[in-house]
């Protein structure tokens, strides 16, 4: 059982860190929070859905039909609210991805109704492989290696390549950024594009390993966000490993302690990190800008 | 001058008079030709497919309507969404009462929900008809102005046990359910059943209406080694605890209470692993030849052709017959009092839902059967009983 929880904690935990991943690329660079995430990873998500279900489209182009949409409604939400924001404060930009949260909850709720639904998906959510006696299905195996991949691009993206290099400048001084010639208007599009698009993948991985619904990111956004805090906020090594260890974490609470009170280790992790050690297990310094 | 004071304390008097005849004769949401009534259902949030039941009765309203109202009064129908939300429902509730004033409330999903708007319509005296969850809060105490309709998920449960030991031989039974009101007292039922015939429940796993990461719970039961699982949760979570449980290989028989009894949509979420559950039904089932079904299908066809027809959208219908077969007893002379004596003289009435009685004044119970069905592979229900009594 010991094993077969880590291997399960792993998987789900790889969905948290891709979204915990989304929150941070977009937290480095601007320092909001954007809680929007979520719905912005479940309207993708219904994208594909009608692009695979309606139109019969193939996987492959679904998935790069569905990448464009990601693309085009962060950088419209970035340009069109965020940036528009008079006089904004973390705060306010805070509110106003609530907003755009509700606002997107409400379409998916209209355009789509509240009906549960099956996203085709080519990996199998039933069939597994088994490794050693421990059981793990298709879909979690991949999910896995599809989360490790992108999240070993991002690493490499940040640290070795122009741009991402100029968005971590962004992040530590946008005006000497901006001296240094570093557009950092288009750097914050291009964030908020990378962080829609890694959700829109954890959309449609969660909704391949369960349903799809309006509701569905609800509860891994918040168990996103826990993972960002435990890993740090500002640290994408942080993210992942923040999101395995809470997805092992909960799991192994829910095998050995309580069942009853797993979803709420999420939210103890929280308090407790915020208290112990506020900037998250992996990131080096907490910096509060002032 | 005493003439003209005395014209004076005559018209006062006549004022009053007719001031008070005219209030003791108005009843709250009911005019000549009209009687207002309201429902809440979550047509957004988790429970968002049990908002389909809200519709379903706007289908009844619409035809009864189409047909003339009832004695002269056709019905203006007021639907509002809760989200599930019990602090929008007491809202919503007040809304009813204080703002539209309407005569009575018929159906509304969720237990939590109803039970913030519950008291306060009894005490404004507001009748209402058909609560959309099975569970004493509706009946105990009695509540002079609620009807329940929906058979007792406790009962259900029970009797649901006792079809999977008794019928099908199964021993080791284990419980899966959503914590709240709606899963514990499915639970009780299959305690209840367990301990009276001394057996011992081999696992019990709870999850909450938002957990979307089953893994856990569906190994558990799996290391129970249950051969039945009897589940009572909300549409999502069947679905996640069938996909986790098929991922490890955990394949015991699975059953479950009637407000899971959509199968089309169980069949296409869990994408087949629906197959083979057993279901407890509080209707007829989709494609019946009862006549009153065929009526309904063609209704459907002409006022609400968007809406798919399934068991929780003409659900709302079940939940609601009983009302206007109250309206319909009191007469023209509609009022909370005549329509709750109506209510009473209830026996044996049948639309498409379960047999309907309240036995007098202590009885607010109607629905007390339910049937079972086994989904096939193709979605499909095999009726595999008749309606059997589950509350004495």
């Amino acid at each position: 059982m010991f094993g077969q929880l880590i291997v399960s904690g792993l998987a789900v935990g790889a969905c948290y860190a891709l979204l915990a991943l989304a929150m941070v690329i977009i937290y480095k660079t601007s320092e909001v929070l954007n809680f929007a995430q979520g719905e912005m990873a479940m309207i993708s998500t219904f994208i594909a859905f009608t692009l695979l279900d309606t139109y019969q489209v193939p996987f492959p182009y679904a998935l790069a039909i569905t990448f464009l949409f990601a693309i085009v409604l962060a950088i419209f939400f970035e340009m069109v609210f965020l940036r528009q924001a008079k006089d904004p404060t973390v705060l306010g930009l805070i509110i106003i991805t609530l907003g755009f949260e509700m606002v997107l909850m409400g379409f998916v709720g209209w355009k789509w109704g509240p009906d549960q639904r099956a996203l085709p998906f080519p990996v199998s959510n039933i069939e597994a492989y088994t490794f050693y006696g421990l059981i793990i299905s298709k879909i979690n195996f991949w999910t896995l290696i599809v989360s490790l991949v992108l999240m070993l691009i991002l690493f490499l993206f940040f640290r070795y390549t122009k741009l991402g290099i100029a968005m971590r400048a962004t992040q530590q001084n946008q005006l000497a950024a901006r001296v240094m010639g570093i557009r950092t208007k288009w750097i914050f599009s291009f964030t908020w594009a990378i962080s829609s698009m890694v959700g829109a993948v954890a959309g449609m991985l969660i909704a391949a390993m369960g349903v799809l619904d309006p509701p569905m990111m609800m509860d891994p956004l918040l168990k996103g966000f826990a993972s960002g805090v435990l890993g740090g906020m500002t640290s994408l090594p942080g993210a992942a490993v923040g999101g395995a260890l809470l997805g092992v974490i909960e799991n192994l609470f829910g095998g050995y302690v309580s069942l009853s009170f797993k979803s709420v280790v999420a939210f103890a992790i929280i308090v407790l990190m915020l208290c112990i050690k506020p900037s998250g297990l992996l990131a080096k310094h907490y910096v509060k800008k002032v | 001058m005493m003439k003209k004071n005395l014209i004076w304390v005559g018209l006062l008097v006549f004022t009053f008079f007719i001031a008070a005849t005219a209030s003791a004769q108005a009843v709250r949401g009911v005019t000549d030709t009209e009687i207002l009534i309201g429902q809440w259902g979550p047509q957004t949030g988790p429970a968002a497919p049990w908002g389909a039941v809200a519709r379903g009765t706007d289908l009844l309203v619409k035809m009864i309507n189409d047909q003339g109202g009832i004695h002269g009064r056709k019905f203006k129908y007021f639907l509002r969404d809760d989200s599930y939300m019990p602090a929008k429902t007491k809202a919503i509730a007040k809304e009813f009462v204080e703002q539209i004033g309407v005569f009575a409330v018929v159906g509304g999903v969720g237990v939590a929900t109803g039970m913030t708007a519950r008291d306060y319509l009894m005490e404004n005296k507001v009748p209402w008809g058909g609560p959309v969850t099975g569970v004493y809060e509706w009946i105990h105490p009695i509540q002079k102005y609620l009807f329940a309709v929906y058979p007792l998920y406790d009962d259900e449960a029970f009797n649901m046990t006792g079809y999977l030991h008794e019928k099908l031989g199964f021993k080791k039974i284990a419980m899966f359910y959503q914590n709240d009101d709606y899963g514990k007292q499915g639970v009780m039922g299959v305690e209840r059943y367990l301990l009276k015939h001394k057996i011992k429940l081999v696992e019990k796993v709870s999850a909450e209406v938002t957990d979307r990461d089953l893994s856990t719970h569906a190994l558990k039961l799996k290391n129970s080694g249950a051969e039945a699982v009897i589940m009572w949760t909300n549409p999502t979570g069947a679905a996640l605890i069938l996909g986790e449980s098929a991922k490890i290989g955990f394949k015991p028989q699975w059953a479950t209470s009637s407000t899971l009894s959509d199968s089309a949509l169980m069949m296409q979420i869990t994408r087949g692993l629906w197959g083979g559950m057993i279901t407890s039904f509080f209707g007829e089932l989709p494609d019946s030849n009862h006549p009153l079904m065929v009526k309904y299908r063609e209704a459907h066809k002409k006022f609400a052709p968007q809406e798919r027809w399934g068991v929780f959208y003409y659900a709302g219908i079940i939940f609601a017959e009983p009302f206007f077969e109250g309206v319909r007893r009191a007469g023209r002379n509609l009022t909370t009092e005549s329509w709750v004596k109506a209510m009473e003289t209830i026996k044996d009435f049948q639309g498409i839902g379960p047999p309907i009685t309240y036995a007098g004044i202590k009885d607010r119970q109607g629905g007390k059967h339910v049937f079972y069905g086994k989904v096939r592979p193709d979605g499909s229900i095999e009726r595999i009983t008749d309606w059997i009594r589950i509350t004495k």
